[in-house]
């Protein structure tokens, strides 16, 4: 299903290369593929740290922060501001 | 060899380093670390609000900051700024142009900002000395419709346009102060990261790109996603990206390894992902869908352990409360709903 507003756009949907092909494609000027060159060459020096310890600090992260986060552990009906708060009556 | 094959091949020895260099760090997969982890228990929220008043398809909404208070914006042709404890419309803004797409509120609550097929993001002041509500800027430059816009501060505004560039604008003078090319096909959402110095973009060339705001550079680029992009966020720690799309999946992206460490997919899910947002511990990615319904992930397992029924429509934005503790939807049935 496409949304109604993507009927809107005028470029075409062709790019080859992120299905595997040549990143620098037949419709490119030189000026395009220079620059794309030198942004590679950005991405490609980039310091990239171990999966394992990403993973780790992802974790973490979410076991530090789920005792607090009222959609797992829900907070009492009156500490929730969107529930209505029941007012008790004692009948002296 | 003339330039343009020197070129390619540059490029596709370029782009094998990166590939090579993403599978060297690779000595454990996420789900290999949270094997030994239980899924998160069963997740029923319930619908506690439902804010009526739109009279059109919902397309956008954003929370204010760290309030109750929500903007969003339909086709009816207006912004509504709502109280969402009590449901009260606190501002009613009637829109110049009924075809807007996107809607941000500014972190200080002073403002908020819309745009669409009109081009523009216009700015609109809610605390004018007379009560009124009135547009205080139209930024008006790029060349295609506004799908995003997210405010960095009163005085700067970052853009995101059909016309495959993102924008951080001068909302004081009005003037693009940084454009960010490089996208091959239209942006369609946008994602500030927490320490509000790199912001995400999602596109319709199937990747998302983080860029640095103050230089105006690509710092990295990410592929995998069969198609549009649709919806982008931070995990709340600012180290990881996550991305929903037509192809029916959502991806979660680690910056610092630079590569996907998890999909989100089902083989019952066959309709694209229009709106996504982790709850604020990160274990939880609620994700809206064109088939009407929203479901709930647990991010480390990738396994679904919800779902939030209760739209007749698309869901087309959601959003979580700045303190946690309520998700928005909106819907093209022309309600929002507060679930918790």
């Amino acid at each position: 299903m496409v949304p109604q507003y993507k009927a809107e756009r005028l470029r075409l949907q062709q790019f080859p290369w992120m299905k595997g092909d040549s990143p620098v494609n037949s419709t490119m000027s030189v000026g395009q593929a220079r620059k794309l060159v030198e942004q590679l060459k950005i991405e490609a020096s980039f310091c990239r740290i171990k999966v394992s310890k990403a993973a780790a600090d992802l974790m973490a992260y979410c076991d530090a922060h789920a005792c607090e986060d009222p959609l797992i552990t829900p907070v009492p009906t009156s500490e929730n501001p969107f529930r209505e708060k029941k007012l008790f009556c004692a009948l002296l | 060899m003339g330039e343009m094959e020197k070129l390619r091949k540059e490029a596709e020895s370029l782009k094998d380093q990166i590939t090579a260099a993403r599978k060297a760090v690779q000595d454990l997969t996420l789900q290999d670390h949270t094997s030994g982890t239980s899924v998160v228990g069963r997740v029923q929220l319930k619908i506690r609000k439902t804010l009526r008043g739109h009279l059109a398809k919902i397309y956008a909404m954003h929370w204010g900051g760290d309030t109750k208070l929500c903007v969003s914006a339909s086709q009816d042709g207006k912004l509504i700024v709502w109280d969402t404890c009590t449901t009260n419309k606190v501002h009613a803004i009637p829109l110049k142009s009924s075809w807007v797409m996107t809607c941000a509120y500014a972190p200080s609550g002073n403002m908020v900002a819309c745009g669409g097929l009109d081009n523009m993001c216009s700015i609109y002041n809610l605390k004018g000395k007379d009560g009124s509500v009135k547009v205080m800027r139209e930024l008006a430059g790029h060349n295609g419709y506004l799908s995003s816009c997210r405010f960095i501060s009163d005085s700067e505004i970052i853009t995101s346009s059909g016309d495959c560039t993102c924008c951080m604008w001068d909302i004081e003078t009005g003037t693009q102060k940084t454009i960010f090319a490089g996208h091959l096909g239209d942006c369609m959402s946008l994602g500030m990261a927490p320490d509000f110095n790199t912001f995400i973009s999602g596109a319709c060339d199937f990747t998302a790109k983080l860029w640095d705001i103050r230089d105006g550079q690509c710092r990295q680029t990410f592929a995998g996603h069969e198609s549009d992009i649709n919806a982008i966020g931070f995990f709340p720690n600012g180290n990881a990206v996550i991305t929903g799309s037509d192809d029916a999946s959502l991806k979660l992206f680690d910056l610092r390894a630079d590569q996907e460490l998890m999909t989100f997919q089902d083989s019952s899910i066959m309709c694209g992902v229009t709106s996504l947002a982790p709850s604020i511990s990160g274990r939880l990615l609620l994700a809206g869908y064109d088939d009407f319904n929203c479901n709930v992930w647990d991010t480390l397992k990738a396994e679904r352990v919800g779902t939030l029924a209760g739209h007749d429509n698309r869901v087309s934005c959601m959003g979580v409360t700045g303190d946690g503790m309520a998700c928005c939807t909106g819907s093209w049935d022309s309600f929002l709903k507060i679930w918790n």
